[in-house]
């Protein structure tokens, strides 16, 4: 046995331009998008690894990777600085004969096989750098050994409605064993739908990637080509049914529910304040928050160094953010950095990283509520600066 | 850039009384701020200067000085070369006592300072809150040609274990006294922070513990005030000592203050301290917070006025907290109300009750206390 050999280790995605969340992914990549005041949306799968007892991680970037590759810097907010495993950025690279971008999310781990194989692990676990969820990887780990499984992918029950959004696994009578696999059915047999966390046996998937990369029609996509192959070729794959929180914050309206979600006191909500399964970022000391005489905070979730003089509801104020005297803010996520000035007023939006919204602008919904989840978002972009008494709309994206 | 200055922390002080406080702590691990220990300004200071050998000399109840400090690694302290070294406290002679002043334990570091590449030393009490730069002093101590520059800054707060010091006009320090009866208004005191040559120091301490002193202050500073050119480098932004209960409580209300905010965390770098991984501040419905300052991790649906809540406070229904400091962890429940009042860390107030001391005479709950 290798010494350095794991049992195994997660390969992690975070390659995603994330398009659909617009102005706050044109300088970054998704997963390092801010979350919940203090976070960013990769801490969520790292979190859940280290938690897990998974301590070595390739991060596979591409896109826009400067930010999330400094934010991961050696781990150490995780825990993850080792000796033996850790954190590793696995960008693209050039090889002696060719080099080419990640063309899919199968192509993407295929062009770091030596980098897994470094390992030898029995199990991999592939994961996506765009869900806010907490989960027990050493649990899933435990049902696929159980099962001699070659395949287990996470399922979660979604409403039947929503059903046809996700990919959605039809299961074996009375068992676990994944007889179907439909990417956006038309029509859904059943409610079971991917989280996109997949635990493969590694010498099976190993193979399999081989194949695919060989086979030019393929798209080398998980979800459109190596989990079909596989239950084409009636290996043994299996659901993993998760009950607990789970959100793909892909788009703007997921991304601004995600965080509302926290401030939601049901038991099947997010829960950020928990010992046993903490979730860790990459914080600089900042001082504590400064509420002054003529703030008023309901119902909100605020961060370090940040100081509060206006009105704040049912809002997530990230760390190093001013909020001037006479602001109201309400229903909104205000980012890192963010300076909001005396008497703005902003309504059901997201204001990204170090923009500033000058005084009395007017940014979002102002009008009295319409039925809830019917808010249409209004963004900033980070770096934006929102001029005095300007007026931003409910669904504009500015930045 | 290469380092030319070393630092030697004083954890616990004899000049310090924080009674309760102090209890399970040295002072320089007294909780400070909302999420700082009072260690974290002077290590963040020299960290900031680039001051990166540093001894931390203790004495007594260090457990959690060095539960807090661990490696050094919030202080970007964990060097391959350079860094932090905690030292337990020196059992000296063959009585088995702990060291009696500085310059028995001065005398102990020996070996550590000549082994230290540094040509100066900064000798500093942790008991003291402020944001300067170290590369100011050192500047201002070369430039005046000094033995040893001290630190000091301007106050009315005298009692008497202070030392008022007094200059000529090129700054030079002709006397150094404790306070008398007929001293009033604002004088300038010593900050026990001290910058000197390590050759120097090293002889001065060995000549001292040679004839059995021990006393720094008098055996050394004011020892030497005729022979050696002593200089004072006068401190004019905020500087906060926490010497007594009642310091501490000021202090941390001068933190209310913008402008001492300003001062203390943003003047010249920040002030680093030990990542905790708290989530961030969780306001409910029944929150009413006035002029405070709120530490992540606090869950409040209570009134919270002029207050400092340190980190994961929880802070229950219809409780109601004015003019007070609440320590991390601590649990207000219910209805409970307090005014002028310091609890500290994992102190829980029962449903209803009501606690209250007075603006000069704070009430203080000892860790981990329930009433």
């Amino acid at each position: 046995m290798n010494k350095n050999s794991k049992e195994c280790i997660a390969m992690l995605l975070a390659g995603g331009q994330g398009t659909r969340l617009g102005v706050l992914t044109s300088d970054v990549a998704k997963p390092a998008v801010p979350f919940g005041a203090k976070y960013r949306i990769i801490d969520f799968p790292l979190s859940n690894c280290i938690n897990s007892g998974i301590d070595t991680i390739g991060v596979l970037t591409q896109y826009r990777p400067f930010e999330l590759h400094q934010y991961i810097g050696n781990g150490q907010p995780w825990d993850l600085d080792r000796l033996n495993g850790g954190i590793f950025v696995l960008p693209p690279f050039m090889r002696a004969k060719s080099g080419e971008w990640y063309k899919g999310t199968a192509n993407a781990i295929y062009q770091n096989i030596d980098f897994i194989d470094n390992y030898s692990p029995e199990y991999v676990v592939i994961l996506s750098g765009d869900h806010i969820y907490k989960m027990d990887y050493h649990d899933m780990l435990t049902e696929h050994k159980k099962n001699n499984a070659d395949c287990t992918i996470a399922v979660l029950d979604v409403p039947l409605s929503e059903a046809s959004r996700f990919g959605i696994l039809n299961l074996k009578p009375g068992t676990q064993q994944i007889a179907e696999f439909e990417e956006k059915p038309k029509q859904p047999k059943s409610t079971k739908a991917s989280m996109g966390i997949y635990i493969f046996t590694w010498e099976k998937l190993r193979q399999y990637l081989i194949d695919d990369e060989e086979d030019k029609t393929s798209e080398n996509d998980f979800g459109k080509n190596i989990i079909p192959k596989m239950l084409g070729d009636k290996q043994r794959m299996f659901a993993y049914q998760f009950d607990g929180y789970w959100k793909d914050v892909g788009t703007i309206s997921s991304l601004w529910e995600a965080n509302m979600d926290i401030l939601r006191a049901g038991k099947n909500d997010l829960n950020l304040d928990d010992d046993r399964w903490k979730i860790y970022a990459r914080t600089n000391a900042e001082p504590p928050q400064a509420v002054t005489s003529t703030a008023k905070l309901i119902n909100c979730l605020v961060s370090e160094g940040t100081v509060v003089k206006g009105t704040v509801k049912d809002s997530i104020i990230s760390n190093s953010v001013t909020i001037g005297e006479g602001a109201y803010i309400e229903g909104s996520i205000v980012m890192p950095g963010a300076v909001i000035e005396d008497g703005a007023d902003i309504r059901y939006a997201i204001i990204g990283w170090n923009a500033v919204v000058g005084k009395n602008a007017i940014i979002g919904e102002t009008l009295p509520a319409s039925k809830p989840g019917e808010w249409k978002i209004a963004v900033v972009g980070p770096n934006y600066t929102v001029k005095e008494g300007e007026i931003i709309a409910a669904d504009q994206m500015v930045g | 850039m290469k380092n030319k200055t070393m630092g030697i922390l004083f954890a616990s002080d004899k000049e310090s009384h924080l009674n309760d406080l102090t209890i399970h702590r040295t002072t320089s691990s007294v909780p400070f701020g909302g999420r700082y220990r009072l260690i974290d300004f002077t290590l963040s200071n020299f960290v900031n200067a680039n001051i990166t050998t540093i001894g931390v000399v203790t004495r007594n109840n260090y457990n959690s000085l060095m539960d807090h400090i661990r490696m050094g690694r919030d202080w970007d302290l964990s060097r391959k070369n350079s860094g932090i070294t905690v030292f337990p406290p020196m059992v000296f002679d063959s009585a088995h006592t702990v060291y009696k002043g500085k310059i028995e334990a001065l005398y102990m570091l020996r070996g550590y300072m000549m082994e230290a590449s540094e040509d100066y030393v900064v000798i500093a009490n942790a008991n003291i809150a402020y944001n300067i730069d170290f590369d100011e002093v050192e500047k201002f101590h070369i430039a005046k040609g000094a033995d040893i520059t001290v630190l000091t800054y301007s106050t009315d707060d005298v009692n008497p274990r202070k030392l008022i010091v007094s200059t000529d006009k090129n700054d030079r320090i002709k006397d150094m006294r404790f306070p008398v009866a007929s001293d009033s208004g604002k004088q300038v005191c010593d900050l026990n922070i001290y910058f000197i040559k390590k050759d120097l120091l090293i002889s001065l301490v060995d000549n001292a513990y040679a004839h059995g002193a021990y006393d720094f202050e008098k055996d050394i500073i004011q020892a030497q005030l005729q022979d050696l050119y002593i200089m004072n480098y006068e401190l004019k932004d905020y500087v906060a000592v926490i010497d007594r209960i009642s310091s501490y409580f000021k202090c941390s209300m001068d933190l209310l203050n913008p402008e001492v905010r300003e001062s203390l965390f943003y003047k010249h770098s920040p002030i680093l301290t030990k990542v905790k991984d708290t989530v961030p501040a969780r306001y409910k419905e029944g929150a009413d917070v006035k002029n405070s300052i709120i530490a992540d991790g606090c869950v409040i649906d209570g009134t919270v006025e002029n207050s400092i809540l340190f980190r994961s406070v929880k802070v229950g229904k219809g409780a109601v907290i004015r003019n007070s400091i609440i320590m991390e962890d601590s649990i207000i429940m219910d209805g409970a109300t307090l005014n002028y009042t310091i609890t500290d860390k994992d102190v829980i107030i029962q449903e209803g009750r009501t606690l209250s001391g007075y603006e000069t005479y704070p009430m203080v709950v000892v860790k981990g206390k329930v009433i």
